[in-house]
């Protein structure tokens, strides 16, 4: 199992993904799944997850609910919108790693998406406290997401 | 021929910012020729101060997650200055081994990813992965083993962790260096001779464009410089790095909330394409060829054919990496632990060659080791009024091309430079299927 943030945590909420990584570090929960930190470098997470175990991966997630709401979905529920027309190598993110890794099959079979509607993405600003006490219910979802797994695939 | 122009490319990037392309003509006179950065400006001086330097490099390298290991080699090198750190001859061999990767890294995605679509007229990279698949996926391979350079030497694909201040905190086995050795001579090689291969197919689609300007890169006697060297410029030669600041000369523009720089002339150009200008007879014999088959002669005037000059780095960089190795291996890696005791608080500037250019750090530290003042200049930055000039020449030579084409051509001129736009936020922007 890994457990992936996406986000640049020194803008203040794109860094929940980072946060819930270092939450989970310090209570050391989840022993037995690796941690990714992405940070801003989404598309080289394409031969990182996990082919055939679970993925969760937290992101500030902009879903048009209020700041701090936590919402789980996969890939499929969700159209994650992909800019075609590049300017810079700099714009390729989870959406656009997603697609790729779809259209090279080799998108892994278990991907939860774990989105923490954001409040403000400014430089130095820290998470907002909205999106900070939010973190405890991504860490009640994940054990979920863990629990499922274990039931749903014994043995992986 | 049209006499009136109206062009806006926007280019929304999510949430920070974006590149807009603008091109005004009205009655034969070309009123706006530009490319508009329109960003929140960056705070990242202002943060780093009162940091201490075990912090500097951890903060900057999260600036961009593509040129992450560009900002903390750079900052490790002002700081070092800063505080008279000495660092081994193995830590310079194992940085280098690190710029290797990262350069390899993001030409050859740059050259792939977004110069190929455009040169295969197929509009993006994901029309390219069924067009061409095997394309795609030597490009990601070749990701793939140039994060395991990172992750091999310093601990972590992105936001390495072994390397800091003085040297690194973990060592790599000789094992995991000649595996690395062997992944590079049997993949690595093999797979830029057929990335060479299908540029070489395409050699007739790149605009033929040419406009001298400045080139400005580092310059070293011992090798082609990416990890350290002189500033040098084609008008003027070699001066010091203590000299950045003459040698960039930032200025702000109106259109723009990304400063602009000029040296000698209106506009300078920093990059793959000013690497091979200056320094084309440090590159190793297997790169020369490549560029002869890609038809990039010294002196090349034409900004489209930096991603040709990013390919031919690519091949020295792949080679050069073996030999680094090799020498590592043959000196024994050494069990040292890294240079952390400062011997003097003061000023120091780092000057280093990442993929879209030299990068700048400069830092003054107060004695308790705390960050007094900080600059930072990029080469987006220093690019951005190159690319203005670019565009008031070539819009005027391609006129008589339908409208769109022109905009497309612009983009393509602005794709050649890879600008580092927007890089820091990456934010799902997320629609539920109802």
């Amino acid at each position: 199992m890994k457990i992936v943030a996406v986000g640049n945590s020194l803008y203040g909420d794109d860094g929940v993904g980072a946060a819930v990584l270092d939450r989970i570090r310090a209570d050391n929960l989840f022993p037995d799944a690796e941690l990714i930190d992405a940070g801003t470098d989404a598309l080289s997470l394409i031969d990182r997850f996990e082919p055939d175990g679970l993925n969760v991966v937290i992101d500030a997630a902009m879903m048009g609910c209020e700041p701090g709401r936590v919402q789980r979905f996969t890939p499929e529920q969700a159209r994650l919108r992909i800019q075609w027309d590049h300017l810079s190598l700099h714009g390729f993110g989870l959406a656009e790693t997603f697609a790729m890794a779809e259209s090279i099959g080799c998108m892994p079979r278990r991907v939860v998406i774990l989105g923490v509607e954001p409040e403000e993405i400014r430089i130095d600003r820290g998470l907002s406290d909205a999106v900070a006490s939010a973190v405890p219910e991504v860490l009640q979802l994940i054990q979920a997401e863990v629990r499922d797994d274990e039931a749903d695939h014994p043995g992986h | 021929m049209s006499t009136n122009l109206d062009i806006k490319v926007h280019h929304l990037t999510r949430v920070e910012g974006h590149g807009n392309i603008v091109v005004n003509m009205t009655d034969g006179v070309l009123e706006k020729a530009r490319l508009e950065i329109v960003e929140a400006p960056r705070y990242f001086e202002a943060m780093l101060k009162g940091r201490s330097f075990h912090e500097a490099a951890i903060i900057t390298s999260r600036i961009c997650g593509i040129c992450s290991l560009g900002h903390q080699m750079t900052s490790f090198k002002a700081t070092e200055q800063a505080l008279g750190l000495e660092v081994s001859e193995q830590t310079v061999l194992l940085r280098k081994l690190l710029v290797h990767g990262a350069t390899l890294q993001s030409n050859i995605l740059h050259a792939l990813f977004l110069a190929a679509p455009d040169f295969l007229k197929v509009g993006s990279v994901f029309p390219l992965v069924a067009s061409h698949p095997d394309v795609v996926k030597a490009a990601l391979r070749m990701k793939r083993l140039a994060n395991e350079i990172a992750e091999v030497i310093s601990g972590r694909a992105v936001h390495p962790i072994s390397c800091v201040p003085g040297g690194f905190t973990a060592l790599p086995t000789p094992a995991q260096l000649l595996s690395l050795k062997e992944k590079l001579e049997n993949q690595m090689v093999p797979d830029l001779a057929f990335v060479a291969e299908v540029l070489a197919s395409l050699a007739a689609e790149i605009p033929a464009f040419t406009r001298e300007t400045e080139y400005i890169s580092l310059r070293s006697d011992d090798d082609y410089a990416l990890y350290d060297g002189d500033i040098c410029s084609t008008d003027t030669g070699r001066v010091s790095d203590a000299e950045y600041l003459g040698m960039t000369n930032e200025f702000i523009v109106p259109h723009s909330t990304s400063k602009h720089c000029k040296v000698n002339r209106s506009s300078y150009m920093v990059g793959a394409l000013a690497r091979w200008n200056n320094n084309h007879d440090r590159l190793c014999p297997a790169a020369l060829a490549v560029a002869g088959k890609l038809g990039l002669e010294p002196g090349c005037y034409n900004p489209f054919m930096n991603t040709i000059a990013q390919v031919v780095e690519a091949v020295h960089c792949a080679l050069d990496s073996v030999e680094i190795i090799d020498e590592l291996l043959t000196r024994g890696i050494v069990d040292e632990q890294p240079n952390q005791e400062p011997t003097r608080f003061g000023t120091g500037i780092g000057a280093t060659e990442v993929p879209r250019g030299i990068l700048y750090h400069e830092y003054t530290y107060d004695r308790q080791g705390r960050i007094a003042a900080a600059n930072c200049v990029i080469p987006t930055g220093q690019n951005l009024g190159n690319i203005d000039d670019d565009m008031r020449q070539i819009v005027p030579e391609v006129l008589d091309r339908p409208e769109k084409e022109i905009a497309h051509l612009l983009e393509m001129l602005v794709r050649a430079y890879d600008p580092c736009i927007s890089c820091s936020v990456h934010m799902l922007d997320v629609k539920f299927v109802k």
